[in-house]
């Protein structure tokens, strides 16, 4: 045979790619069917301000700790105590109709104020002074999945939170570039000999099996996507992007319980209220399209929306009329199902600050997780979370 | 030894080897090699970026907007340090000296958004890196950044902050599981007050430090810190801990209890970190063929590598930072405390496609896309700013002329040879016969785009 130069007619000098793919049998299932539960996560990033999000509004402590930056006029009541930040009118049309859950004071014990560390704590589901490598739906991953797709981040790279030990999540920003990236001659080549089976266990195995793996995975989602079209408009920003890119997934039917989707910008230290309104009207338009998606192909009733940030911010603005890191948080669990609707627990109790000002969690995430995982999931959550958590009712 | 036992040692106690320096060590007898190792980097040279405006004060009296715009300098820095610590191990002198500062930074794991602090931290790993482990320890636990990253201030004796206690035994010296929660709550008290000046000299509040009794393994007195660190380097256990780290990075994840038994005999109790590693790079053990081409590189170690292939500049240092994001090591900025953990864990498939593909992105000036690393911005307008889709052509400048002084005269196999230190599977090995090797730079980018070069 010629040898050949592929590099000339190669991908491999283009964009990011993945490598091509032979045949996959998945295409026949057909998931919508058969009430397929799936968990969509909006991760608010650089820890969002609870307290002017879901407003205690008949406080005057709340008041007091925040003459300029605080949320007075047009707020959207809940009850006699707690109302929505303005910008948030699609959420409350959730809350009204049933379909929205906020649990209030979510946070853990000895709680971390550095983005990263925390972050790293909602990612791992470890304790405040562990530290641990693979993320909790990494390890639902490790246990559960069966393909990198079954966990899938609509991003770039990957985050700790669906990294497993032996299987990891993916991510998949755009289908079809990631299909065509694939196309590589050379690395079709590459992998053409290849055989899982005939695999080691070392890592020259472990690497050509993730490489066939990614190949494999790329062809999949690209195939099971192709032809689904929405209609359904979304707003022009990088979460509808996102949002609209995880309906494509979920409605054609791709074999994923999990999407990872997130928003940036929370780190609100100075001049905090048009930024606020700003990022909340993102996240609440966003998340309308997306449900409003979902509605009309029939998968809201099997998909899970959970929203929250990897902290909350001090009860007295700074300053700056900003608001520096704090504790505990609330968090958005959005779905058709939920067994405990509207407002899960007591709002904070702004009188019962801890040393540094900052509110007291009274409800571990992790149990929000093992809730999710037991009773959504329908998997054994003691094996993920390698602790036990009492199991909230919400569903 | 053989070339590939060469390549071996360069690979494992330096950033890889190129043909020209591999023909010039053939001769050599394995102690004269070892030996060169711990000549080059006898010296210690501090890796050092200038620091224009500094303000060591963050200080209650800045305003928001002062704040902000030194925080905004100091990021400027810490991407600098990188670059200047990137660029010192693309062209190390003291070789073997870089190499362990490497290691020992993901050792002694350690963050600051102060790049004076980081950077004294930075020079402290380089200097102790072959020296005794008693000293360092020492050192890093006095080091302004570090008693910030271990909360050092929290540490009063009114109530004393177990942080740094907890981490300096379960991370840096013992392992977890080899004290219990009192030596924990005892150590925490000898190093309340400890603290650091502006210029980040060391310095303990006496007002806040607790001078009183501690019970701390067995032992009672008025222990200082120092005496701590003594009782806990006491302990066997210590040296079989740095010991089985050194080993699962410098020779194999597998850890092999005999060879470990040998070390910790070498080591303990007098902890000379040079006389460790001279033993086990003149070890029978270390070329051994299990030990060899079975490690998975970390993203520096792939990217040191191609440089050693192909010299490399990274002409936009924002890229260089952006690449080692997204290949999930950016020296400066480790995942948590506990550091990478190296191995398998490199690897998803996002990053595996990427690393399979480095060589043509940095070799061929490709277009990669630049969007999706966010990191906590404080406005909407901020994060779309980071968010943006925007592709780019990477710019970097290849010296392809040191490449073709190396390349230009070796066959396919004596490329092969030198790329890889694995034996390719049987699969690869067909698919480089059919390849056209005649051009070498062709080929050597293709073959560094297999999986086995992925391995050293």
């Amino acid at each position: 045979m010629k040898r050949r130069n592929f590099i000339k007619n190669t991908a491999l000098a283009s964009t990011l790619f993945y490598v091509p793919s032979f045949v996959n049998a998945f295409n026949t299932l057909d998931l919508k069917s058969v009430g397929y539960k799936r968990l969509v996560i909006v991760q608010l990033s650089g820890g969002n301000d609870g307290l002017n999000t879901v407003i205690p509004y008949s406080n005057d402590i709340y008041y007091k700790n925040r003459p300029i930056i605080q949320i007075k006029s047009d707020v959207l009541k809940l009850n006699s105590e707690l109302a929505l930040h303005p910008s948030l009118a699609p959420i409350k049309n959730l809350y009204d109709q049933g379909y929205l859950t906020i649990i209030n004071n979510v946070g853990y014990p000895n709680p971390n104020r550095s983005h990263f560390r925390s972050t790293d704590i909602w990612h791992t589901a470890s304790k405040s002074d562990e530290y641990l490598t693979s993320g909790w739906l990494g390890r639902y991953m490790d246990s559960f999945g069966k393909n990198p797709y079954n966990a899938i981040e609509v991003d770039e790279s990957l985050s700790l939170a669906l990294k497993g030990k032996s299987l990891s999540g993916m991510a998949v920003k755009n289908a079809k570039q990631l299909y065509r990236n694939t196309q590589d001659p050379y690395f079709k080549k590459v992998l053409e000999h290849h055989n899982e089976q005939h695999l080691s266990e070392h890592n020259l195995g472990y690497l050509y099996k993730t490489m066939i793996d990614a190949k494999n995975s790329a062809k999949y989602i690209y195939n099971s996507t192709k032809t689904y079209i929405s209609n359904q408009e979304y707003p022009d920003n990088p979460l509808g992007a996102q949002l609209k890119t995880a309906a494509e997934f979920i409605n054609s039917g791709v074999d994923c319980k999990v999407l990872y989707t997130s928003l940036g910008g929370f780190d609100t230290h100075f001049n905090q209220k048009g930024r606020q309104d700003r990022l909340l009207t993102v996240y609440a338009e966003s998340i309308d399209a997306f449900i409003k998606d979902l509605k009309k192909n029939d998968t809201f009733r099997d998909t899970l929306i959970l929203t929250f940030s990897e902290f909350g911010r001090r009860v007295k603005q700074n300053a700056a009329n900003g608001t520096d890191h704090g504790t505990a948080n609330n968090v958005f669990i959005i779905g058709e199902n939920l067994q405990k609707k509207g407002i899960y627990n007591d709002g904070p109790d702004l009188s019962n600050l801890d040393e540094n000002g900052d509110l007291k969690y009274t409800v571990d995430f992790r149990s929000i997780y093992a809730t999710i995982l037991n009773k959504w999931m329908n998997v054994n959550d003691k094996i993920i979370l390698n602790d036990t958590f009492t199991p909230l009712t919400f569903l | 030894m053989n070339s590939k036992q060469i390549q071996h040692l360069y690979w494992r106690a330096g950033f890889g080897i190129n043909p020209n320096e591999l023909n010039n060590l053939k001769k050599n007898t394995k102690k004269e090699l070892v030996k060169e190792f711990f000549l080059s980097s006898k010296r210690s040279t501090s890796l050092k970026i200038s620091h224009p405006n500094y303000s060591y004060v963050m200080g209650n009296n800045k305003s928001a907007e002062q704040k902000k715009k030194i925080q905004r300098e100091e990021r400027k820095r810490l991407i600098e340090l990188n670059i200047a610590w990137v660029e010192r191990i693309f062209n190390p002198k003291e070789l073997l000296r870089e190499r362990m500062t490497l290691f020992w930074a993901n050792h002694f794991v350690c963050k600051d958004n102060n790049s004076v602090y980081i950077e004294q931290f930075n020079n402290i790993l380089r200097k102790n890196a072959l020296g005794n482990f008693r000293d360092f320890v020492t050192e890093v636990s006095k080091s302004a950044s570090m008693l910030k990253y271990l909360n050092a201030k929290q540490n009063k004796k009114q109530s004393p902050n177990e942080n740094f206690a907890r981490e300096l035994m379960e991370l840096f010296t013992l392992g977890v599981g080899n004290y219990s929660e009192i030596d924990i709550k005892e150590s925490a008290r000898a190093f309340t007050g400890w603290n650091h000046d502006k210029n980040g000299d060391f310095v303990i509040r006496q007002r806040i430090h607790d001078t009183g009794e501690k019970k701390f393994f067995g032992k009672s007195g008025n222990f200082e810190g120092e005496d701590i660190i003594n009782i806990i380097l006491e302990q066997k256990q210590c040296a079989k801990f740095i010991c089985e780290k050194i080993y699962s990075y410098f020779v194999n994840s597998n850890i092999n209890e005999h060879h470990i038994n040998q070390m910790v005999h070498q080591f303990y109790p007098n902890y000379n970190i040079a006389d460790l590693m001279e033993y086990i790079f003149l070890s029978d053990w270390f070329y051994n063929e299990e030990n060899i081409g079975t490690k998975i590189k970390s993203p520096i170690e792939l990217l040191a590598g191609i440089n050693k292939t192909v010299p490399i500049k990274f002409l936009e240092k924002k890229q260089l930072i952006y690449l080692q994001k997204i290949l999930g090591q950016q020296l400066l900025n480790p995942i948590n405390v506990a550091g990478w953990e190296g191995g398998q864990n490199w690897i998803d498939t996002n990053t595996l496609m990427l690393r399979l593909k480095l060589p043509s992105i940095v070799l061929t000036n490709a277009v990669i896309s630049l969007a999706g690393i966010s990191e906590f911005e404080d406005s909407y307008e901020q994060y779309l700013k980071s968010k943006k889709s925007r592709k780019s052509y990477i710019k970097i400048k290849q010296d392809w002329t040191t490449f073709q002084q190396n390349f230009s005269k070796l066959n396919a196999f004596q490329i092969e040879d030198i790329l890889f230190q694995v034996k390719p599977s049987k699969e690869a090995s067909k698919l480089l016969k059919e390849i056209d090797s005649h051009n070498p730079k062709d080929y050597c980018i293709q073959l560094m785009s297999l999986p086995e070069y992925q391995l050293c």
